[in-house]
């Protein structure tokens, strides 16, 4: 695949080669931090799929006391790494599969709080004062509620039958305004350069100068943005679940058993029904940081100069 | 110094954001899937009784009416009455004896925050890529990635279960009486005038503090490093060591203070953050504050609580963040431009 550069030169080398020399690209793979956030990441989105694929969800999530009785409350041991809970299910199992629910809905989360949020972003920077008024204004208002508070109240209202995919919903009300922000930041600098004048002069209609021309330039905050949420998004899903508004009891996610190790394992000593999940958790969630704080120091170049 | 015209024009610009949560609160009832009289009597509750809380909170009546006297209402601090949980009782009464619980602890954890956060912070700046730089930068990053979930109840475990030194769950040892004047226990209890329940209380504050102080000390670092080291790049620091200023001293007078600055901001907006924790916190240690009273609340469809609630912490969460605009242009006066 051949480009033409400004220049006018035929630019010869592939996407991946053209990638590879990107300033960014070479930034974030020289941070050794944010190589061991994409080792993690990678790891979890292995482990996630592993369980998705070999485990029987049901099986994992039923309870084991008529099978197996003496297996209730064991510590951790060779046949249960992470040892067993009140129901004599292996906690093993339950994590390893908790981290298919934590990256299938953090990335659902995610990924619709982006799409709502970069259309909303441009869209606002693009058209008249009006429409950004009636958007922004929208946006400071959900913005003026503590996040957590606001997915609270946004649970409340909605289907307790819905069971995570409420708690989904709610968060990525939550977190659009916070990317229709940055994106419209961002679009609104993009706006100012002479292409797109040029653009509209030739004749471009607007779906077409927003999506092929204005939206391109954004994406590297947005990136930036999506990766430190996609941490926050599982730990406010685990927490949504925590506090009792996500999934089922009995569901393997790692804030239900969060929940139950906590209030009903803790004080009798079971430590390993809170600790393994919430280590799992943890971890995740410290991936995806190590990697967004990466990606932002590489973005900046006043970062960049304070490395050299 | 701030310019009233400034201080006018901000809090002016309250008035529709105020206006805004106070509709988006209203409307939460009215847009939810299904009757509001229905979710409010609960799902299986006989059709009479439906029937019988549509007119007692007035639900028949058309929704501009109600929408304009709830505003009326708001204005006036009535969030009308609790109709599962405390049936009757004004929801206005159950959030002062709640709230203070919760704002202890909130305001508490952000002092040990602060208290911790800042020096780390400057510390790891001045001593840019050493060891010390790197530990804090890992510990701060990680203290951001451990949810309040998790923390807490290790804490429980190590220092209540395995050791025994501190109390679990709860406020206080239910040995002690005291009488509750301003609902935050510490206060409260040394106004009793019993040092012993003090120390109690005192004891029990002392791990959901630290949970709430280490996520916060772990964001307020993280600000002042990076802010630390942007000032340190400054001309002007470089004009005042050049001037034969010893290099702490030029740290400590120039660069401290103009990297607070931004921080400010930062400490504002995680109020919001440590605001959701506190709900965390509450739920962790059996602390009956806000948090716990909003989970009960949405458990039983008591929507009067549930608005009153989150438009109590919506108004809070916005006033922070204009003391904080306020401070932020006494600090730096080229703001107000």
């Amino acid at each position: 695949m051949s480009t033409e550069t400004v220049d006018g030169r035929t630019d010869t080398r592939n996407a991946l080669q053209r990638l590879r020399a990107s300033p960014f690209l070479s930034e974030l793979l020289s941070n050794r931090l944010a190589l061991i956030g994409i080792a993690i990441i990678a790891t979890m989105v292995a482990v996630a799929l592993y369980s998705r694929v070999t485990m029987d969800v049901g099986a994992i999530s039923a309870s084991q006391l008529s099978n197996n009785p003496a297996d209730q409350f064991l510590s951790p041991r060779a046949q249960y790494p992470f040892g067993t809970d009140i129901q004599a299910r292996g906690i093993f199992d339950r994590v390893l599969y908790g981290a298919w629910y934590a990256m299938q809905f953090g990335t659902v989360t995610v990924g619709s709080s982006t799409v709502l949020g970069v259309t909303l972003g441009t869209i606002a920077a693009y058209y008249s004062e009006l429409t950004d008024n009636v958007i922004m204004r929208t946006m400071d208002v959900l913005l003026a509620f503590p996040s957590l508070l606001l997915a609270l109240a946004l649970v409340a209202i909605l289907p307790e039958e819905w069971g995570l995919w409420r708690a989904t919903l709610a968060l990525t009300l939550v977190y659009t305004p916070r990317f229709a922000r940055v994106v419209r930041g961002a679009a609104l600098k993009v706006l100012e350069d002479e292409y797109i004048e040029a653009t509209e002069a030739l004749g471009a209609s607007d779906p077409r100068v927003l999506v092929r021309h204005i939206m391109p330039n954004t994406l590297a905050p947005i990136t930036v943005q999506s990766t430190l949420n996609f941490g926050l998004a599982i730990i406010d899903l685990a927490a949504l679940s925590f506090l009792g508004f996500g999934a089922e009891p009995g569901t393997p996610t790692w804030g239900i058993m969060l929940s139950q190790g906590v209030d009903q394992g803790l004080l009798s000593g079971y430590w390993w029904w809170s600790f393994f999940p919430g280590l799992f958790l943890a971890v995740t969630v410290l991936g995806f940081n190590l990697l967004g704080d990466g990606m932002r120091d590489a973005l900046d170049p006043r970062m960049r100069e304070a490395v050299d | 110094m701030i310019s009233r015209r400034f201080l006018l024009k901000r809090l002016l610009l309250l008035v529709p954001v105020l206006f805004g949560v106070a509709t988006f609160v209203f409307a939460m009832l009215h847009l939810a899937p299904g009757d509001p009289a229905r979710l409010i009597a609960g799902r299986r509750a006989p059709d009479a009784f439906v029937q019988q809380v549509r007119t007692e909170l007035g639900l028949n009546r058309p929704v501009y009416v109600q929408y304009g006297e709830f505003l009326l209402d708001v204005v006036r601090f009535d969030f009308g009455k609790s109709y599962q949980i405390q049936k009757g009782a004004p929801v206005s009464e159950i959030l002062e004896a709640r709230f203070p619980v919760t704002l202890e602890l909130a305001v508490l954890g952000q002092l040990t925050g602060i208290a911790l956060g800042i020096p780390l912070g400057v510390l790891s700046a001045v001593k840019q890529d050493s060891l010390t730089d790197h530990l804090t930068r890992i510990g701060a990053l990680t203290g951001i990635s451990v949810p309040i979930f998790w923390s807490g109840p290790i804490l429980i475990m190590v220092f209540g279960v395995m050791l025994g030194w501190l109390p679990t769950f709860g406020r206080i040892a239910t040995t002690y009486t005291y009488e509750s004047v301003t609902h935050m226990i510490l206060i409260d209890t040394l106004l009793s005038g019993n040092p012993a329940a003090f120390v109690s209380a005192a004891r029990h504050m002392l791990l959901p503090v630290l949970v709430i102080g280490i996520y916060s000390m772990a964001l307020i670092s993280r600000m002042m490093r990076s802010s630390m080291l942007e000032v340190i790049r400054q001309d002007y620091m470089r004009t005042a060591r050049a001037k034969g200023q010893g290099a702490n001293i030029t740290v400590m007078k120039h660069g401290f203070q103009n990297a607070l600055i931004p921080v400010i901001t930062v400490i504002g907006i995680q109020f919001g953050t440590l605001l959701g924790g506190a709900i965390l916190t509450e739920t962790v240690f059996s602390i009956n504050g806000v948090g716990t009273l909003l989970v009960e609340a949405i458990n039983n469809s008591d929507y009067p609580v549930v608005q009153g609630t989150v438009l109590l912490f919506a108004l809070l969460f916005t006033l922070v963040n204009l003391g904080v605009d306020v401070t932020y242009s006494y600090l730096d006066p080229r703001i107000e431009q």
